[in-house]
C-alpha cells in the first residue's frame, strides 16, 4: 500500500500523465477533475495536490475548504499561473507551490519534501550515507560500528531541521530560526558551534564532512 | 484634423467691441469731451451763482459779457427814438444803476454831452466832430476799455444824438479775458479726472482679462486624480469665454481618450494574461510528452535531440512566465512594500534555491558575501524576483561561462553594491536565445521602483550587474 495522494486537475491530458507519473512513482491517486467533493475524499490522504484553474469552485476556495477540514494536511499547488498575487494568496494555506509547466521529477521532489515535512516519512529508516536515521524513535546508527549516535537536544533538532529540507540549501538564518524560533542576531556563532559538534558526533571525517555539507556564502545542506 | 464648430461670439458683449468703445472714448477726448468738459464746467459755475443770487432775471456775470452789453445798448437806443431828453437821462440813470460797472453819457441832436448819472468821465460840454474822433481814438482803439456807441433810435438819420457806455475790460472780468487760476484748476481738474477714469476703465478692462486668463491657466496646471485638468465654468461669451469653452472640450476629448486608451490597455494586458495561461497548459502536455519519451529506447542522437527539445521548452515557459510577469508588475497591480531587510539574507536565500540547478548545469558557484548584516529599503519578494530574474540569464544564456560569481563590491558613492558576475560571452553576443530582453525589463523595473541602481557590464570575457542604492542618482538601468 503507497502513500495516498488526492489529486485534483481538470486537464484531462495533464492529470493523466501526472497519475500515472505518480502511480509510477508507488503512489495511491484519486484524482478528481473538480474540487466539489475534493474534502470528502481529503479523508485518508497524506497529501494534496491542487491545481488553480478549476471549473466551478477554484482552486483557492477548494484548498481553503481543504485546510479547514484537515489543517495538518499538506496542500501542494499546482498552476499555470505565476503571478506573484497568486503565489502569496496560495501560500497563505498551501505548503508549496508549483508552476506549469513542471518537471515530473520537481513535482515527485516536491511531493517527498512535504511528506517528510509532516512526518510521514518517520516510520522507515532513512539512510544518510553511513547513517541510518529512525525519525520517529529519536535514533541514529552508525552502519560502520553498529552504534547508535547520541546527540544533545539542539544538535538533534537542528539536524532533523536538515532532514525535514533533505536536498535544500539552508542558510545559517533560517536554520536558527527555525530551530530556535528566535530572529537571527547578526554575528552569533551559536549555530556554527554547534554544527561542529554535530559534525564530530556525525561525520566519518570532520574535517571533510559528507553529512553536512557547507556550502560556501549560502549554507548548510544535507543531501539524500 | 477635425473642427469642432463653436457658435461666434456676438459682437456685443465681446471683447473687441469693448476695446473699440475704449478706443472710441479715446478719439472721442478731443472733439467732444473737452468742449463738453467746458459747457459741463459753465453748467457747475452757474449752478453756483445761480444759487448764490436766486433773484436775478440775468446772471450778473453775463450782463458784462461784451455780446450782451453790446446787444443790450443798441436795444435801449432804439427804445429811446422819439424819447425826450429828460427821459434818455432817467433812462440812463436806470440802466447805470443795473449797469454798475458801465459809465454811460450821451450827446443830444444839439450836441451836448450829457451825463445823466455823473460820472468818472472827464468830457467837455460840448460834443464836435473833434470830439467824437478824438474819443474814438482814446478808447476805440484802446485794449483796456470797452465801449458802444449807439445812434438814439438806433438810427443815423434821425440825428437824436448818440449815446456812448464805456467800460473798462478788468471790471467786465475774465470771462471775456483768459481764465482766472482757480478757475483753469478746476478745468483742468475736470480733464485731470476724465483722463483718471479713462485710465481706470482701461486698466480695469485689461485686469479683469488678465485675471480670466490666469483662472484657465491655474485651471490647465491643477489636475485631478486622472492627471487630467477639471473643466472650469463659462461665465461670459466673449471671445476669452469661448477659450474656455473650447478647454472644457478638449478636456472631455481628453479625458474620453484616455479612457478609450485604459480600456485597450487593461484589454491587452487581460489578453496576455489569457494568452499565457492558454499557452502553459499545452505546454506542460507537450512536456509530459517528451519526458514519457525519454524513458523509451531511443538512438544517442534522439535523446539529445530529445534534451534540446526540452530546454527549449524550458526556455519558453520561462519566456511566457516573464511576459505575464512583465504585463501584471506594469499594470500596477503590486504595490512596493519596502522595509528595512538584510539584502545580503535574501541574496543567500535566493543562491541556495538556485543552487541545485547551477551544480546540476556543472556551473561553478563563487558566491563570496560578507558576514555582517546590510540592510538595504527594498520589497523582499520584488528583490527576489529581481535575483531570481539575473539567476536565470546567467543559467540561460551565459551556459558556457560555466560560472556564477556572487559577491559585493563598492559603489561609485562608497556604497556596498551587489555584484551577479558570469563568464559567458557577452550581452552583445547571441546565445541563440533572445529571451535576455524581458527578464531584463522586468528587473529594470523592479529596481526602478524600489529606487536601486543597476549597472550592467558586459564584455566578450562575461557579464556582470551591479545592484546598489542609487544615493541620489537616477534610479534605473544603466548600460555600459
Amino acid at each position: 500500500m503507497g502513500i495516498h495522494l488526492l489529486y485534483i486537475e481538470d486537464d484531462a491530458e495533464i492529470g493523466t500523465w501526472v497519475n500515472d507519473d505518480l502511480k509510477g512513482r508507488g503512489y495511491e491517486v484519486t484524482w478528481l477533475q473538480n474540487g466539489e467533493r475534493a474534502v470528502d475524499h481529503a479523508a485518508g490522504c497524506r497529501l494534496v495536490i491542487l491545481d488553480v484553474m478549476l471549473p466551478g469552485l477554484d482552486g483557492f476556495t477548494v484548498g481553503q475548504r481543504l485546510k479547514k477540514a484537515y489543517p495538518d494536511l499538506p496542500i501542494l499547488m499546482l498552476s499555470a499561473r505565476t503571478s506573484i498575487d497568486d503565489k502569496l494568496e496560495g501560500l497563505q494555506f498551501a505548503d508549496d507551490y508549483v508552476t506549469k509547466p513542471f518537471h515530473p521529477d520537481e513535482l515527485a521532489a516536491r511531493i517527498e519534501v512535504l511528506l517528510r515535512r509532516s512526518g510521514s516519512y518517520s516510520s522507515e529508516a532513512l539512510a544518510l550515507g553511513h547513517l541510518l536515521v529512525y525519525e520517529r524513535e529519536n535514533r541514529i546508527m552508525n552502519k560502520d560500528t553498529g552504534e547508535e549516535i547520541v546527540l544533545t537536544g539542539k544538535q538533534f533538532q537542528i539536524f532533523m531541521y536538515l532532514l525535514r529540507h533533505l536536498g535544500q540549501i539552508l542558510t545559517k538564518e533560517q536554520i536558527y530560526e527555525g530551530v530556535w524560533g528566535d530572529p537571527y542576531l547578526d554575528g552569533d556563532k551559536t549555530l556554527m558551534v554547534h554544527i561542529r559538534y554535530l559534525r564530530e558526533k556525525l561525520e566519518r571525517d570532520p574535517a571533510n564532512p559528507e553529512i553536512i555539507e557547507t556550502i560556501r556564502g549560502v549554507g548548510y545542506r544535507v543531501k539524500a | 484634423m477635425r473642427k469642432t464648430k463653436l457658435p461666434k461670439p456676438r459682437f456685443r458683449g465681446s471683447l473687441l467691441s469693448r476695446y473699440l468703445l475704449l478706443i472710441l472714448i479715446a478719439l472721442l477726448f478731443i472733439p467732444v469731451l473737452f468742449p463738453a468738459s467746458v459747457i459741463g464746467y459753465q453748467v457747475v459755475q452757474n449752478m453756483a451763482i445761480g444759487n448764490a443770487l436766486p433773484d436775478a432775471g440775468i446772471q450778473p456775470e453775463e450782463r458784462y459779457q461784451t455780446i450782451h452789453l453790446e446787444k443790450m445798448w443798441h436795444n435801449e437806443a432804439k427804445r429811446l427814438k422819439g424819447s425826450t431828453p429828460e427821459e434818455i437821462d432817467r433812462r440812463l440813470r436806470e440802466l447805470s444803476e443795473e449797469y454798475a460797472k458801465v459809465d454811460m453819457f450821451w450827446v443830444d441832436a444839439d450836441s451836448h454831452v450829457r451825463q445823466p448819472a455823473g460820472g468818472r468821465l472827464h468830457l467837455p460840454e460840448t460834443w464836435d466832430a473833434a470830439d467824437a474822433i478824438s474819443y474814438m481814438k482814446r478808447y476805440r482803439g484802446a485794449t483796456q476799455q470797452f465801449s458802444v456807441i449807439a445812434f438814439i433810435g438806433d438810427d443815423e438819420k434821425l440825428n437824436r444824438g448818440f449815446m456812448v457806455m464805456q467800460v473798462s475790460k478788468a471790471a467786465i472780468g475774465p470771462r471775456d479775458g483768459g481764465l482766472s487760476a482757480r478757475e483753469s484748476m478746476v478745468f483742468f481738474g475736470i480733464i485731470l479726472l476724465m483722463f483718471v477714469l479713462f485710465i481706470i476703465v482701461s486698466w480695469m478692462f485689461f485686469m479683469n482679462m488678465r485675471r480670466r486668463l490666469l483662472r484657465l491657466q491655474s485651471a490647465m496646471t491643477v489636475q485631478d486624480g486622472s492627471g487630467l485638468p477639471d473643466p472650469i465654468a463659462v461665465r461670459k461669451s466673449d471671445e476669452i469665454g469661448q477659450l474656455e469653452a473650447a478647454f472644457n472640450g478638449m478636456v472631455d476629448r481628453l479625458d474620453r481618450s484616455l479612457k478609450r486608451e485604459r480600456e485597450e490597455e487593461e484589454l491587452r494586458k487581460r489578453l496576455i494574461a489569457n494568452l499565457s495561461h492558454d499557452l502553459r497548459t499545452p505546454l506542460t502536455v507537450v512536456r509530459s510528452h517528451v519526458y514519457s519519451l525519454q524513458k523509451e529506447q531511443l538512438s544517442e542522437r534522439g535523446q539529445e535531440l530529445l534534451t534540446l527539445t526540452e530546454t527549449k521548452l524550458g526556455d519558453l515557459a520561462g519566456l511566457i512566465d516573464n511576459l505575464l510577469s512583465y504585463n501584471l508588475l506594469t499594470s500596477g497591480k503590486y504595490t512596493l512594500h519596502p522595509e528595512r531587510i538584510d539584502v545580503l539574507r535574501i541574496v543567500r536565500e535566493s543562491a541556495a534555491a538556485w543552487y541545485p540547478l547551477w551544480e546540476k548545469e556543472g556551473f561553478e558557484a563563487d558566491i563570496d558575501l560578507p558576514e555582517g548584516p546590510v540592510y538595504w529599503m527594498l520589497d523582499a519578494q520584488w528583490f527576489r524576483r529581481i535575483l531570481d530574474n539575473l539567476f536565470q540569464n546567467v543559467v540561460r544564456h551565459a551556459r558556457s561561462g560555466q560560472y556564477i560569481g556572487i559577491r559585493t563590491a563598492t559603489d561609485a558613492a562608497g556604497g556596498l553594491a551587489i555584484v551577479i558576475a558570469d563568464k559567458g560571452k557577452g550581452m552583445q553576443a547571441s546565445s541563440g536565445d533572445k529571451g535576455a530582453g524581458i527578464g531584463l525589463a522586468i528587473v529594470g523595473f523592479l529596481t526602478r521602483e524600489m529606487g536601486l541602481g543597476m549597472e550592467i557590464r558586459s564584455a566578450e570575457g562575461g557579464t556582470s550587474v551591479m545592484i546598489s542604492p542609487a544615493a541620489g542618482d537616477e534610479p534605473g538601468l544603466k548600460l555600459r
